[in-house]
């Protein structure tokens, strides 16, 4: 079985990226801001799962 | 391929080669430090003079002082509100999870986690889940309360994000969750051994054969050490496969058996795992010999815990596992450090009772072992509570069978006694079925 990690990687940065700056335009907007934070900690499994393992 | 048929949770981190997996794994744990050297206090002083850069082998790796559970206890005596002590390596106000450790050995260890670190935690239960062949099929069931301590929160969540749906089975007693499995047809369980092991019992005396009349076909335990007899039996009596994990507060789970079960895989590169020989605890030992477990988890990072001593007696296998997943294997945790005992020059450990009681003794419903002392000789007592269908004469012969058996796979004599069913505790979570009253 084929995946591509790289292809991967490349669109776990950009969430990661797209859900900081939506944090930063929520800033104490809680009911964004603190779903951006959650999105963040899956972001961190994602890395953890695929782009470790490309670099 | 279809949802739900594939082998591995992640396909890649599972089969990665060992080379590959060691290096992702020392970056981790250079990582590791750094983080805990920048947030912990604790770590900060524990660390000095350590390099993260420095650390470029596994042999590097044990230059690392290791970390004992009563560092950590001290670490919090006294803190007041803040509760964590010097431990914390993130601001208190990400925190979002509290637990705390049982005290069997001491003061309870708190332990928090943030939003990230619980996500992390419950994210290495899939391994351990997909490895014993849960999926987005199974109805699990869990009979248990949950609270302060871990045992099947990371479970519960773990299921879920599977896609499993999970039926929480905690505040009734023990006929009512047999009903309830029953009435919802759940199809796995999450229990410890001895609790599998209770619901049998309890299961006849209603008339329900657990192989018969249930529908689980796959059960994980957790809690407590299984020793492999006590495992098959708990196959034989519910007719499912049952899988066992190694994990606590402090780590998580950290190692789940697949389905050759053959040992227990570690969920690398999630932990460096170290064996270290059981008389002084420091020197690394090859595979094959029995040592103690010493393990870091390398991506959590609320509490960082470095080179954290397990004091879990066990094994390490090098040997390929057909699954073809290519992480370290350990065999079933033989005993505590802290249950180990020198008796008249031999090592015992309250695990050789159980294996020989589970493997040999299917009359046997509970037992209990008690180290006493007279005057200066120590004095092994195995308390029985039989199956209520054996007859007097059988009884005798099953004392004389108890004593020669136990005799042969401890070399120490144990007085055998008999106690009337229902006389010995059952215990839904952790069991103590080991007393020492020479240490009170």
């Amino acid at each position: 079985m084929e995946y591509d990690l790289k292809a991967m990687d490349l669109e776990i940065k950009a969430i990661e990226e797209r859900t900081k700056r939506l944090k930063e335009l929520a800033r104490g907007f809680e009911a964004v801001e603190k779903n951006a934070e959650a999105i963040l900690a899956f972001v961190y499994l994602l890395r953890k799962n695929v782009s470790d393992i490309v670099e | 391929m279809k949802r739900g048929e594939n082998e591995y949770w992640n396909p890649i981190i599972e089969t990665l080669p060992r080379e590959r997996l060691t290096e992702i794994e020392l970056k981790r744990f250079r990582d590791t430090l750094r983080w805990a050297k920048e947030g912990s206090p604790f770590y900060r002083k524990k660390l000095h003079g350590i390099e993260p850069e420095d650390i470029r082998t596994l042999e590097d790796v044990t230059r690392v002082p290791m970390t004992e559970k009563d560092e950590l206890r001290e670490a919090q005596e006294g803190k007041g509100f803040s509760l964590y002590g010097d431990l914390l390596a993130v601001p208190p106000e990400k925190l979002s999870v509290f637990h705390q450790t049982s005290g069997t050995t001491g003061k309870p260890v708190f332990f928090p986690d943030t939003y990230e670190s619980w996500q992390l935690v419950v994210d290495i239960w899939c391994y351990i889940l997909y490895a014993a062949g849960f999926r987005s099929t199974d109805r699990v069931f869990l009979p248990f309360v949950y609270n302060v301590y871990i045992a099947f929160w990371q479970g519960h969540y773990a299921a879920e994000k599977l896609g499993c749906e999970v039926v929480p089975g905690g505040g009734l007693e023990t006929k009512a969750r047999i009903q309830k499995m029953k009435d919802v047809q759940a199809t796995a369980l999450m229990n410890t051994p001895t609790y599998g092991l209770h619901m049998i019992e309890v299961a006849k005396e209603m008339g329900i054969d657990p192989k018969r009349d249930l529908r689980i076909k796959k059960m994980i335990c957790a809690g407590e050490p299984m020793p492999e007899p006590s495992r098959l039996r708990l196959e034989e009596e519910w007719g499912a496969d049952v899988y066992d994990h190694i994990g606590g507060t402090e780590p998580g789970g950290w190692a789940g058996m697949c389905s050759q079960k053959k040992g227990m895989h570690v969920i690398e590169p999630y932990f460096l795992f170290e064996m270290v020989d059981l008389e002084t605890m420091s020197k690394p030992i090859p595979s094959g010999m029995k040592g103690v477990a010493v393990i870091t988890p390398l991506c959590r990072r609320c509490i960082p815990l470095i080179r954290f001593n397990l004091k879990d007696i066990m094994t390490k296998r090098d040997d390929p596992c057909p699954c073809g997943r290519t992480s370290v294997r350990v065999d079933q945790i033989g005993g505590r450090v802290d249950d180990l005992r020198k008796i008249r020059g031999v090592f015992f450990s309250p695990n050789m009772v159980e294996e020989v009681i589970r493997a040999q003794f299917p009359e046997v419903v509970e037992f209990e072992t008690l180290l006493t002392q007279e005057g200066v000789m120590p004095v092994l007592t195995l308390k029985v509570e039989l199956a209520p269908s054996v007859s007097e004469s059988q009884s005798k012969e099953t004392k004389n069978r108890i004593r020669e058996k136990l005799k042969i796979r401890t070399n120490l004599t144990f007085q055998v006694e008999f106690v009337k069913p229902g006389g010995l505790p059952r215990y839904s979570l952790k069991s103590a079925r080991f007393k020492d009253m020479t240490r009170r």
